[in-house]
């Protein structure tokens, strides 16, 4: 009876602990963006084509989701029409340095190109 | 002592040399010059050519490569991306900042990228950097790069060396034929001295004949001292300008004759040219020792006392007062030395060249030197002088080549 107990708490600890938000992107930038028409690969090409250095991106990037405006969103009219633009950040600077980097390396397709 | 002749004496002078292979230099290095600069034009003509051309086939490339990248851009796999690749170049990009996303290239150290549009060569390749407005991939600079087809460098090249040689070779021509008028006012200058000499001299002959002749025939014995003193100055005088006058004969007519070589005593030659000027270098207490051996060399008697006479009238000549003369005969040279003024050292290879005179005060047209040597080229004998400022004038001539008679 103990190791049945015992197998069903490491089972439940190990699905559950699956589906958990590893890091402060996956936390705060994945639930969100899950739903929207534009996935996070795509908006990481499109910010890639509008400033192309790694420090350029992520600068936008950060510079963006401190003060999100409808000039500097990269989502579409449609989008921003039905659901506006997003708030502002309530991640401090390091979190969302953090989060940045990570979305970077992400999709970096500079270790992808062979 | 048999001395060789060598015919092949130059009729330019060592001044008429000069001026040529000056005139030569300078007109060669200048015609060089202007080919070297007109070839490097050409050159720079052919390369920027060359760029061009290649700078429009790399265009087309690199318009072909933002396609691709444009492409992968918008259809990027989630795990690997294959890099576009082309057999007709090689490709590279970078971003914003420098940094390279990735590289297909030869050259693609720090040294060989250049940020800026256009095309430049690295090593054996030309670059070509296509700056974009859309940044695929991030790319911000795209580089194509090509190997460097070298057909235009070879025949730009060949066509330098044969247009260069061929120039060179007409302008060589031209050169000789501006140094002949170049030279001519000069040559009519010495022609037009040489005439006025030689007609002069006809007219010299018959009164300074009849001079000595009258002289040598004077019964001295019945002269009063003070006449018998006028007498020996006519006398210096008349022998003065007869060996001016041997000297411009042999100059202007006897030059050109045919020598009559002969076995010639110079110890005897000596003695009589000695006792010839004996009266002349009396007139400035000059006095002569001698120190003679026999000697015979195989030449022609005229122009040997030419040599004799001049050596001594210049010793006499530019001998100070109660100065002495030395001549030395060896069986193999002959040495003439004054107590005299000298001549500076930086003068002394100009005293060969005709007209030169080194002190104004004494007569004659600084002819008699440029016979000797003359005579010496033409006999292939070797003459060396050596002065000393105020000590005096040591003039050798050794009779270096040659067979000795015994």
């Amino acid at each position: 009876m103990v190791k049945k107990i015992i197998l069903l708490g490491v089972v439940c600890s190990t699905v559950l602990g699956a589906d958990e938000p590893k890091n402060i992107y996956e936390k705060n930038c994945i639930p969100c963006h899950r739903y929207a028409p534009a996935s996070l690969e795509k908006l990481f090409m499109v910010y890639l084509k509008s400033y192309s250095g790694e420090l350029s991106v992520k600068g936008a990037i950060k510079a963006f989701l401190k003060n999100p405006t409808e000039s500097d969103s990269k989502m579409n009219n449609t989008f921003i029409e039905n659901f506006s633009v997003k708030d502002k950040t309530t991640l401090t600077d390091e979190e969302l340095e953090e989060a940045i980097d990570t979305y970077w390396e992400l999709y970096n397709v500079r270790k992808k190109l062979k | 002592m048999l001395v060789s002749k060598n015919r092949g004496t130059s009729l330019l002078r060592s001044s008429e040399k000069s001026s040529l292979l000056r005139f030569l230099a300078l007109y060669f290095i200048l015609v060089t010059m202007i080919l070297l600069l007109l070839g490097v034009f050409y050159y720079q003509s052919q390369e920027k050519l060359m760029f061009s051309n290649q700078k429009t086939i790399l265009s087309e490339y690199a318009n072909k490569q933002v396609k691709a990248l444009k492409q992968l851009h918008n259809n990027f796999p989630n795990h690997v991306a294959i890099y576009p690749r082309s057999d007709k170049y090689r490709s590279a990009i970078y971003d914003i900042e420098g940094k390279k996303i990735f590289s297909l290239l030869k050259h693609d150290t720090e040294e060989d990228i250049r940020f800026e549009s256009g095309i430049y060569r690295v090593g054996n390749t030309l670059h070509f950097v296509k700056i974009l407005d859309d940044y695929y991939l991030g790319t911000k600079y795209l580089i194509i790069e090509v190997d460097e087809d070298m057909t235009w460098y070879k025949e730009t090249m060949s066509s330098i060396l044969a247009f260069g040689t061929l120039t060179l070779i007409v302008l060589i021509i031209f050169g000789l034929f501006f140094v002949g008028i170049f030279l001519r006012p000069m040559r009519n200058s010495i022609m037009l001295l040489d005439n006025f000499i030689k007609d002069t001299t006809h007219e010299l002959n018959t009164p300074i004949s009849a001079i000595l002749a009258n002289v040598e025939m004077m019964d001295t014995s019945v002269l009063s001292d003070r006449n018998k003193k006028r007498l020996s100055r006519i006398n210096i005088a008349a022998k003065t300008v007869s060996h001016l006058y041997q000297d411009l004969t042999y100059l202007t007519l006897s030059h050109n004759r045919k020598s009559k070589d002969e076995w010639i005593d110079m110890k005897k030659l000596i003695e009589d040219r000695v006792e010839y000027f004996a009266i002349l270098a009396s007139a400035k207490k000059i006095t002569f020792e001698l120190d003679l051996k026999e000697s015979a060399i195989f030449i022609d008697g005229v122009k040997i006392a030419r040599v004799l006479d001049n050596l001594i009238s210049n010793a006499i000549k530019y001998n100070k007062r109660n100065g002495k003369i030395y001549i030395t005969l060896r069986k193999n040279y002959l040495q003439v030395q004054d107590t005299g003024i000298g001549i500076k050292s930086k003068k002394v290879q100009e005293i060969f060249e005709r007209y030169t005179r080194f002190n104004t005060s004494e007569g004659g047209f600084g002819i008699g030197l440029n016979i000797v040597k003359s005579i010496i080229d033409e006999y292939n004998l070797k003459i060396n002088v050596e002065s000393v400022v105020d000590v005096g004038t040591t003039i050798r001539i050794d009779f270096t080549k040659g067979t000795l008679d015994g």
